[in-house]
């Protein structure tokens, strides 16, 4: 007699297992090709329709600020961007040019981490950049001009040059050319993460170009990154983003070329004009930030970058200038080195990697 | 049911079949046992992708298994790109991009894994049961 009750048992359970297995995660995930890279945005328990427009939002947000800070491309004939008019202004020599209030910001902010990392991160270097052939969609080999790179270097181009009043802008050096390649990503990060967090989004995932900020988590767990590996399609660990954090990594495998056995990648040490060959990638993990002082999302851009550059020995100190805790290097020769702090947080992917800790 | 005329006749039948197993015909029972946990272990594991999905632009392209061998052509923002899908693994193998990094990635073999072409806006995600991370960092 007990049969039925336990048939009935039985089709409930398979049901309610059916139902949990197939049972979709409230989970928003889009990838777009804007700001020149692939944007990837998750966002996590919102509805979909709101969750695909806020996306919407951050992306057109991203296309206009790249349009307005593009290095080297006008938004159409003959008319430059934002930034394409101020590098043409600042050519010319000491003319006072009207800017844009965010576009102050940026480069005060800039100037202090260009400061900071003494002329390490310079992004006042374009002319140099534009020189090894970046500044291009598609770029090669490039014939190297020592000359011409000895005199750019020569010129001395730096943050300090430009001068900011009252929403105006001049440069007392004419060999300053503006390339915010090194902190637009991640200046969009933030503006992203705070438009967010006005809307009310608890847990969002960004990912600029390799850039990536978080809001909250996915689901009961924290949003979840992988690293990828400088010379295999594949990630060599993971780290797990609380909230606030930012990731960012440099690598001289994103944009390249190879002449003559050598790869020339577009991190260009602004000492001597030519490309870093000492390291595969740097890799910065950044806590959220005081309100007065560059966000996060602009020291994950920023900060891999003197860190790359610097000499082996003075890796660390080039990261605790620039407040940076946790970080990974992988150098020329495939070694690994990562900080203290960063040890607990990465996760490797394969067993028995051998890495050296920094302090 | 358990009780019933027709179940008790099928356990007397079953407890006779044993009964006449030999050693033999265990051997079999418990290899074929352990042959189905070894193949449900190895194909049901999240480390082995089993698909690959495209995407063009801002969509999905498409997604196959890879339990195949076939080339898939996409047309791209430059033009046509090749991919190859090769018993459990995927890779660019054409590409009209200038740089040839998505070329240059090879083959993909472990869920999670990606090769992107950005000139062209085509990406390639081997897919598994689970997802080891939320996005990648490079």
């Amino acid at each position: 007699m007990r049969k039925p009750y336990v048939i009935i048992a039985l089709v409930a359970a398979l049901v309610f297992g059916a139902y949990l297995l197939s049972r979709e995660e409230p989970l928003y995930h889009t990838q777009s090709y804007v700001f020149g890279t692939l944007v990837d945005i998750s966002i996590y328990d919102e509805d979909d329709e709101r969750a695909r427009s806020l996306s919407n939002h951050i992306l057109q947000d991203f296309q206009s600020l790249h349009n307005r800070l593009h290095a080297w491309k006008p938004i159409s004939e003959g008319k430059p961007s934002e930034l394409g008019q101020l590098n043409s202004t600042f050519e010319r020599g000491r003319m006072l040019t009207n800017i844009s209030p965010d576009l102050v910001a940026i480069l005060v902010d800039a100037k202090v981490l260009s400061v900071k990392s003494h002329g390490l991160f310079n992004p006042a270097i374009g002319h140099l950049i534009g020189t090894w052939g970046f500044q291009r969609d598609e770029f090669s080999a490039v014939d190297v001009n020592d000359r011409k790179i000895k005199k750019l270097v020569k010129s001395s181009p730096s943050m300090n040059d430009i001068v900011l009043e009252n929403n105006t802008a001049y440069s007392k050096n004419s060999a300053v050319k503006l390339d915010l390649g090194g902190y637009a990503k991640g200046y969009a990060l933030d503006l992203a993460a705070n438009y967010l967090r006005k809307q009310h989004v608890n847990n969002a995932l960004i990912n600029i170009g390799g850039n990536i900020i978080a809001i909250g988590k996915h689901g009961d767990k924290p949003w979840r990154v992988g690293i990828q590996h400088p010379r295999a399609p594949t990630a060599i660990a993971t780290v797990d983003l609380p909230d606030g954090w930012a990731v960012g990594t440099s690598g001289d495998y994103q944009r390249y070329f190879m002449l003559k056995g050598k790869r020339y990648c577009h991190i260009i040490d602004p000492r001597t004009g030519y490309p870093a060959q000492h390291t595969q990638s740097v890799t910065v993990l950044v806590a959220p930030q005081p309100a007065n002082q560059s966000q996060a999302g602009v020291l994950s851009d920023v900060a891999s970058k003197p860190i790359f550059i610097e000499s082996p020995q003075n890796r660390s100190k080039a990261a605790r200038e620039l407040g940076i805790e946790n970080f990974m290097v992988i150098d020329d020769q495939a070694n690994i080195f990562v900080s203290t702090n960063m040890v607990k947080k990465l996760n490797w992917l394969s067993p028995n990697v051998k890495f050296a800790t920094l302090q | 049911m358990l009780n019933s005329p027709h179940c008790n006749n099928l356990r007397a039948q079953l407890k006779s079949l044993t009964q006449e197993f030999l050693a033999g015909d265990w051997l079999v029972l418990i290899a074929s046992i352990l042959c189905v946990i070894y193949l449900f272990q190895t194909l049901w594991t999240n480390e082995h992708a089993a698909k690959v999905q495209i995407r063009l632009g801002d969509k999905i392209y498409a997604t196959y298994s890879l339990n195949q061998q076939r080339e898939i052509h996409v047309h791209g923002k430059l033009g046509d790109a090749t991919i190859s899908i090769a018993q459990g693994k995927a890779r660019f193998s054409k590409s009209p991009c200038h740089t040839q990094y998505c070329v240059h990635q090879g083959w993909l073999t472990h869920a999670g894994q990606a090769a992107i072409c950005l000139p062209n806006q085509i990406s390639l995600e081997l897919l598994g049961e689970t997802k080891p991370y939320d996005t990648l960092n490079y």
